[in-house]
């Protein structure tokens, strides 16, 4: 099948493999590649390609560095998966670039990024979060799947056991006739999102196999269990050295935005903040609207 | 050897001694193995197994080094799994994993036993916000050792008061091994548990007390305490009782 195209999307100009912890990690690159760096750091179950509307407004001005993480994209998946080796995952790409880099995530990348660049400082000159600002405190909304009245600790670990038990089963996702029917598995989550950029998005999330398309991402990827609490996310961001640019849609979407209130509870451990929304977006806020988040920010960074 | 599988990572259960009866079930500490437990001839009136934890002994190393204690946990519970309704003895962070499986599974774990030895302590009761923030550098090639070098990411998780009181308030049984000196936080908080029994001085004492939930008779365990630098140190010592 050709890929399919998407008005303002551009595929990477470069594309590498480095190591990190063992595994194999998918970069893609626009840009100038001896201009200043750019990380690029992905959501769940989304990829690099994900920035392909995003990136190429970006290269006009920087080397911008995709990657995928681990199980995601054309990135190995691990044996397990926990968010401080997501975070070292950050750090081994701003490493590899050489040089202090601009870095810019989104939802669960957005935090990812924050955390990196609030525990590798020297790494990052500046800091871009679109809607990454962590989940809700337990009990006070979220997505629909969220769970706001969590069965006791003792039951909900013993039902990661019995999800371990089945690893081996729940790796594969089940395969669909055609990339279209993933399209709709997709816009039933998203409902915000054009078929005609899902199908884009689809493309490069998945790939055909003899028994029909499949997710690239690793099933268990981010299904971790232990005692992490939401309380947790925001004072590590003390710690924080480059400016960080907080943007999110103004629109509610499955995922987020964060009650206003809890936003600028977690946002209070940042010295240096700036806040932006995007008007008429929602979540994927580089997604509905590339050339405002673009817009804005270029205007944040420094050259 | 049993061959066992831990989602995509293979461990090896060793069967130390044959036996009829309620299986008593070893975790060995951080950094350890199933050799740990050399030495304790057990004369456990059921079948005694030794697990190598994932990236320890025999087992497999997890790819990306995404160890947590829960991940052990789960591979204490593919050992569970097969050998059916037992008896666990953890030392140091095999301590930790054993009360984690006695209150997530207390159905199939009879008693547990909970020792002192290396990563008895983890990261503390809460993070650290304020210092040791930065990221650990990457582990350069290592030379051959007994364990994945990425496993020292169990010296720093977490465990909360909190979660250790919820996870001992749901086990069946508790016995504690203590060696003088102050154990930390989430061990505290677990032995406040109604199913916690008085904390035993020394094993002589303690072992009786795990036999007798156990249907089946008299018991010996002869376990060697290790050293735990840094943090509630425990002297080495043979201990054996009869």
């Amino acid at each position: 099948m050709k890929p399919p195209e998407y008005p303002g999307a551009v595929a990477p100009e470069r594309r590498t493999k480095i190591s990190s912890a063992g595994l194999c990690l998918a970069v893609y690159e626009w840009g100038d590649p001896a201009g200043a760096p750019l990380v690029l750091c992905h959501g769940m179950f989304d990829h690099a390609r994900a920035f392909d509307l995003l990136a190429p407004l970006l290269a006009e001005r920087f080397r911008v560095v995709g990657f995928d993480a681990r199980g995601h994209g054309e990135s190995d998946w691990a044996d397990a998966y926990l968010w401080p080796a997501d975070v070292a995952d950050v750090a081994t790409v701003l490493e590899w670039v050489g040089r202090p880099a601009h870095l810019v995530g989104h939802s669960r990348g957005g935090g990812l990024a924050t955390d990196a660049a609030a525990r590798a400082p020297a790494l990052v000159r500046q800091l871009v979060n679109i809607d990454g600002f962590g989940p809700p405190e337990n009990g006070s909304g979220g997505p629909p799947h969220f769970d706001p009245d969590p069965p006791p600790l003792p039951e909900r670990l013993g039902a990661y056991l019995d999800r371990r038990r089945r690893a081996a089963k729940l790796d594969h996702w089940r395969p669909h006739p055609s990339l279209d029917a993933l399209v709709e598995r997709r816009h039933v989550q998203n409902p915000r999102l054009t078929r005609e950029w899902l199908r884009y998005l689809a493309y490069h999330a998945a790939r055909e196999t003899e028994a029909g398309w499949v997710w690239k991402a690793d099933p268990s990827a981010g299904r971790a269990f232990g005692p992490w609490r939401p309380e947790w996310i925001a004072p590590l961001w003390r710690h924080l050295q480059a400016p960080l640019l907080a943007v999110v849609g103004s629109e509610p979407d499955t995922w987020g935005p964060l009650p206003e209130p809890l936003l600028r509870e977690r946002l209070a451990y940042v010295s240096d903040v700036r806040r932006a929304s995007v008007p008429g977006v929602g979540h994927f806020v580089h997604m509905e609207a590339p050339i405002p988040t673009a817009q804005l920010i270029l205007e944040f960074l420094e050259p | 050897m049993a061959p066992l599988r831990h989602g995509r990572v293979s461990l090896a259960l060793h069967r130390l001694r044959e036996g009829e009866g309620t299986p008593l079930l070893l975790l060995h500490g951080l950094r350890g193995s199933s050799a740990d437990w050399q030495g304790a001839a057990a004369e456990w009136p059921g079948p005694v197994l030794a697990l190598d934890f994932s990236g320890h002994g025999g087992s497999g190393w997890v790819r990306g080094g995404a160890y947590s204690p829960e991940l052990l946990v789960g591979d204490a519970d593919a050992a569970l799994a097969q050998a059916g309704p037992l008896a666990v003895a953890g030392a140091g962070l095999g301590a930790w994993v054993a009360l984690l499986l006695a209150g997530a599974r207390s159905e199939g774990v009879r008693a547990a036993l909970l020792l002192p030895g290396p990563g008895l302590c983890g990261g503390g009761a809460l993070p650290d916000f304020d210092s040791e923030v930065a990221l650990p550098p990457p582990d350069p090639e290592p030379l051959a050792r007994g364990w994945d070098p990425a496993v020292a990411v169990l010296e720093e998780d977490v465990r909360p008061v909190d979660y250790a009181a919820a996870m001992a308030a749901a086990s069946q049984r508790l016995l504690f091994v203590e060696a003088g000196s102050e154990p930390p936080p989430w061990w505290q908080a677990a032995r406040q548990a109604p199913s916690a029994e008085l904390p035993a001085a020394d094993l002589a004492t303690a072992l009786p007390r795990l036999e007798a939930f156990i249907p089946s008779g008299g018991c010996d365990l002869v376990i060697r305490l290790v050293e735990v630098p840094g943090c509630a140190a425990v002297a080495g010592a043979q201990a054996g009782l009869r």
